[in-house]
């Protein structure tokens, strides 16, 4: 399976502007190349570990397997309400506050 | 942000001792500005301490801050040598405290403690609760010590680890005391490893292995570490940075036309390079295209590379041994210091004779990194 | 040309517990906005996400309410996408080991009785609440709900009606809410159902082009949304012209419609994993046995003991297993008071009328069931009459009064006294000439008004059966 993206000059090229719209970033000019060069770079490095063979092995998704950390259905506040507010960049009578959504 | 040591003293408790430990600015005081170097924090007032500042505290120690670190911790890719150290490292060299405690995610502390003639202490994975810590990627994040004297940076570990029921992911254990186990140890080397490592810190690995029984070990996997650390912890460090959106708290841009604006202003501005790097990185081996073929499948290297490790701690390896530095590059490099962080290892990184080097052990192994060190200083 | 609609739904149902799914937040209806928050809920950093079993525990009841599989080793995954009311960007459900597989319920529908079959059952987390500021044209977030623990119940493409549709949700309610895993009141938003629909022509296999409609509010607007969505469906199938694509689709209740939502859900990449930091949870047959030993009387298990042991008639037993709170009312109140045939009509009858008035319902009535027993009894031993009883039952429902003293206290005791009431019945006739006449000529309506005359003037205190008869013997003795 390729990577995705369009090729120039052989090396295949990330789609950056996709991803920067999918965790709502912005990048311009050098920075955005800057970053471009390394994500390419990190993507090519990638490659290598597709050719270890894998087929018999499950995912080890968590280092540390202690089941059942649970906690009892209890209701009991922890910050007060105040508190949490009071660090809102925008709030207005008790609410946080964000342009309009469209729905 | 800057390289200038802000130092904010703190007095949390007032007592005879006036040891003193300095802490990275992930590490969470309740009512003092947090930003863990990062604009998008600015105006965070954390509303609770970490754990490891009240159990410091109780018992007397004073909290300064560490100064200078990298935005979050995160791995800056494009830094060769530092024109000066990271906070944590200075203070202590400086003698302004005694420990330092940090994030050490991705190595830089570890090389940098041996390179400034320090020790790094690595805990074990869930020993020491990350509760009040700012995270990276949570299921690898772990705090460690930095300190001028290894015996005495054990002796702070067991004061501030121990179960935690805040922190979700910790082993059940009360308390952990470290001591000489004063038994034979015998380390893993890895000869292909060690051709590579820089200048002639070869000379002084094979010097200080010399004083134990050594076995040659194969690491199989050991050029693709850096790949599968930078897959899962950017994977992670995405996911964990959605947060940050100028809604709850921290920064917020101004100017913004509507609320796709709010969220991508407020980023933008808030993070930088290698941050928005991590975060593109993390989101891209998550996504449909690349779930499979990246991040599923350094899950199951992460297995194998476990599959490896444990073979060689049951063949009869205590501690492994590595080198601080391979290569002027950092991604390189990283994967020396990705087996703690994969497999929640504990390690340590000292100079000897002038070069650095790291021991990694067992789960819970702390007692044989203490050993090893004292049995070479014998 | 006959059209099949085809329907699957998807249910979200908020869980009847009182913190939240990862927090120990309260999960109730606040009245201050906000006022149910903490570091975990809110994403702030430095804090770890702390499943809550009681919540795994109402999962594994759903399923085993619904002859599901139950899963035995569950986790949590993150779905990433930006939203004011998603706290830290992701929601925490789970995508790679739902809680429960492959269960059915069965329902009466228009065909008899029909099996619907049940993809899965998952746990997630709801988000927050966000309301529109026309002052300041801006969205002001609640994060009350945020992480209140949800299941969503997804069904198998199985409804070829609306009626289905609504005879699952109602059986699924019912299932539900006795055994308490939830409440399941669509009003209040702890029940949301989406339907997923395509139409096709009568015999086809293959299925037709899908919507996802959302937004319905009640079971009234489930089944209006169907009926317009499917006729929209076969309108452009039938060569009426317009678009049909795979979207989802908001209903409009006021204007009757739906409308498209295009581009909200369709592009976005979820990035679906597993989250690594929060532990995973073993399920294991002693758990899930205990569970099942508590489970509670079904509503069906109840309509056949009141329709069999108890012998009320079904129409009697069937409203009393419709609303878990009355069913309770019912039981309770008998449990003090053993005739069930009285206290099933003081309850269905009485109570029920009375609770109208005040706007209440079956669902909402409170009322302390000694108190009604006792007063069931004082009618029932003819201590007093029933329109006395009913009097105090509205008293008892608004004041909590105790019945006994309230009748000492008013002297309210039933009156037996012949002697008494046959002299009141002579006096009621003797004021009545006209009337007298009317009756004795065969009116049957003057007797109701000599009954009410009489009751008026014994403080409406009278034994209503002594009066009949008496009053019966006295034109019969041609007084």
């Amino acid at each position: 399976m390729a990577i995705k993206g369009s090729k120039e000059g052989g090396l295949v090229m990330f789609p950056i502007k996709k991803y920067e719209r999918m965790v709502k970033l912005s990048l311009k000019g050098d920075e955005e190349e800057a970053i471009e060069h390394l994500a390419n770079r990190l993507l090519k490095s990638f490659e290598d570990i597709r050719s270890v063979d894998t087929s018999k092995t499950e995912a080890l998704v968590r280092v540390l397997d202690v089941e059942n950390h649970l906690r009892e259905d209890e209701a009991h506040k922890t910050v007060d309400r105040e508190n949490l507010l009071s660090m809102a960049p925008m709030d207005q009578d008790g609410y946080f506050q964000v342009p309009k959504t469209v729905d | 942000m800057t390289e200038e040591d802000t130092k904010v003293t703190f007095e949390e408790n007032r007592n005879n001792r006036e040891t003193t430990v300095a802490l990275e600015d992930s590490i969470m005081v309740k009512g003092k500005a947090q930003t863990a170097a990062s604009k998008i924090l600015d105006g965070f007032i954390p509303p609770f301490s970490a754990t490891v500042c009240d159990r410091l505290s109780r018992r007397g120690y004073k909290l300064i801050g560490a100064g200078f670190m990298d935005e979050f911790g995160i791995l800056d890719l494009n830094i060769k040598d530092r024109p000066a150290p990271l906070g944590a490292i200075a203070s202590v060299k400086n003698g302004s405290c005694d420990f330092a405690l940090c994030n050490d995610l991705f190595g830089s502390y570890r090389r940098e403690a041996a390179k400034e003639s320090l020790f790094y202490i690595h805990p074990t994975y869930g020993t020491v609760s990350k509760y009040g810590l700012i995270p990276l990627a949570s299921s690898m994040d772990q705090i460690g010590i930095v300190s001028g004297n290894l015996k005495k940076g054990f002796d702070l570990l067991s004061h501030i680890g121990g179960f935690d029921e805040k922190d979700g992911a910790m082993f059940p254990e009360e308390s952990y005391n470290y001591k000489n186990n004063s038994g034979n140890i015998t380390l893993g080397l890895s000869n292909s490893l060690i051709e590579m490592a820089h200048g002639d810190s070869k000379g002084a690995i094979l010097d200080f292995a010399g004083k134990f029984n050594v076995i040659n070990v194969d690491l199989k996997y050991f050029d693709l570490y850096n790949r599968v650390m930078y897959i899962l912890t950017s994977a992670e460090i995405s996911n964990n940075f959605s947060r940050y959106d100028g809604i709850r708290y921290g920064y917020r841009a101004k100017d913004y036309r509507d609320l796709d604006g709010l969220y991508t202003k407020t980023r933008s501005e808030g993070f930088g390079p290698q941050v928005k790097l991590a975060i593109i990185m993390g989101a891209a081996v998550l996504s449909k295209d690349y779930y499979s073929p990246f991040f599923e499948k350094a899950m199951k290297l992460r297995r194998l590379i476990k599959n490896n490790l444990d073979e060689l701690f049951s063949g009869g390896m205590d501690l492994l041994i590595l080198p601080t530095k391979i290569s002027e590059d950092a991604y390189e490099n990283l994967s020396l210091y990705s087996l703690p962080q994969l497999l929640g290892l504990p390690s340590v990184s000292f100079s000897y004779k002038g070069f650095g080097i790291q021991l990694v052990g067992r789960p819970k192994g702390e007692d044989s990194l203490l050993s090893a060190w004292e049995v070479a200083m014998a | 040309m006959t059209y099949e609609k085809v329907m699957g739904l998807e249910v979200h149902v908020e869980l009847a517990t009182k913190s939240k799914l990862f927090c120990s937040c309260s999960t109730q209806f606040g009245s201050e906005p906000n006022e149910n928050l903490c570091p975990v809920c809110a994403a702030i950093p430095g804090v770890s996400a702390m499943a809550n079993k009681r919540a795994i525990e109402l999962g594994i009841m759903a399923g085993l309410l619904t002859d599901s599989e139950i899963t035995r080793k569950i986790s949590f995954d993150k779905k990433n996408y930006f939203y004011p009311d998603l706290p830290s960007g992701y929601q925490l459900t789970q995508f790679f080991s739902p809680i429960c597989k492959n269960g059915k319920v069965l329902i009466d529908s228009p065909n008899g009785e029909k099996t619907i079959r049940l993809k899965q059952i998952h746990l997630e987390e709801d988000a927050g609440k966000l309301i529109h500021d026309d002052w300041t044209d801006t969205t002001l977030v609640d994060f009350n709900r945020a992480s209140v623990p949800l299941i969503e119940i997804v069904t198998e493409p199985d409804f070829r009606s609306p009626e289905g549709v609504i005879a699952f949700l109602e059986k699924l309610r019912s299932l539900l809410s006795f055994a308490d895993v939830s409440d399941c009141k669509m009003q209040e938003g702890s029940m949301r159902c989406d339907v997923n629909i395509s139409v096709r022509k009568e015999g086809e296999k293959k299925l037709g082009t899908r919507t996802e409609i959302k937004n319905m509010n009640s079971l009234k607007a489930i089944a209006a949304a169907i009926d317009y969505e499917s006729k929209r469906h076969i309108d452009v199938l039938s060569g009426g012209g317009g678009d049909l694509v795979q979207e989802t689709r908001g209903w409009d209740d006021s204007l009757g419609q739906t409308f498209s939502m295009r581009g909200k859900e369709d592009a976005a990449d979820y990035r679906l994993c597993p989250d690594p930091s929060i532990m995973p949870i073993v399920i294991s047959d002693l758990w899930i046995e205990s569970l099942r030993d508590k489970l509670p009387e079904t509503a069906m298990e109840k309509y056949d003991r009141l329709t069999g042991d108890l012998g009320l008639s079904d129409y009697d037993s069937e409203i009393l297993t419709r609303s878990k709170n009355l069913s309770i009312i019912f039981d309770k109140t008998l449990s003090f008071f053993n005739n069930p045939k009285e206290v099933a009509n003081w309850v269905i009858v009485e109570l029920l009328s009375i609770a109208k008035g005040d706007n209440k319902g079956e669902d909402d009535v409170e009322i302390d069931c000694e108190k009604f027993a006792k007063l069931i009894e004082l009618v029932d031993n003819e201590t007093i009459n029933r329109n006395v009883g009913k009097k105090i039952l509205a008293l008892v429902l608004e004041e909590n009064l105790d019945p006994e003293e309230y009748i000492k206290k008013n002297k309210l005791g039933m009156i037996n006294d012949t002697k008494l009431i046959e002299s009141v019945i002579g006096e009621v006739l003797a004021e009545n000439p006209k009337a007298l006449e009317e009756y004795r000529g065969g009116s049957k309506k003057v007797h109701g008004f000599f009954v009410g005359q009489i009751m008026k003037k014994l403080g409406g205190k009278a034994n209503p059966q002594i009066i009949n008869n008496l009053l019966k013997e006295a034109i019969e003795k041609g007084i």
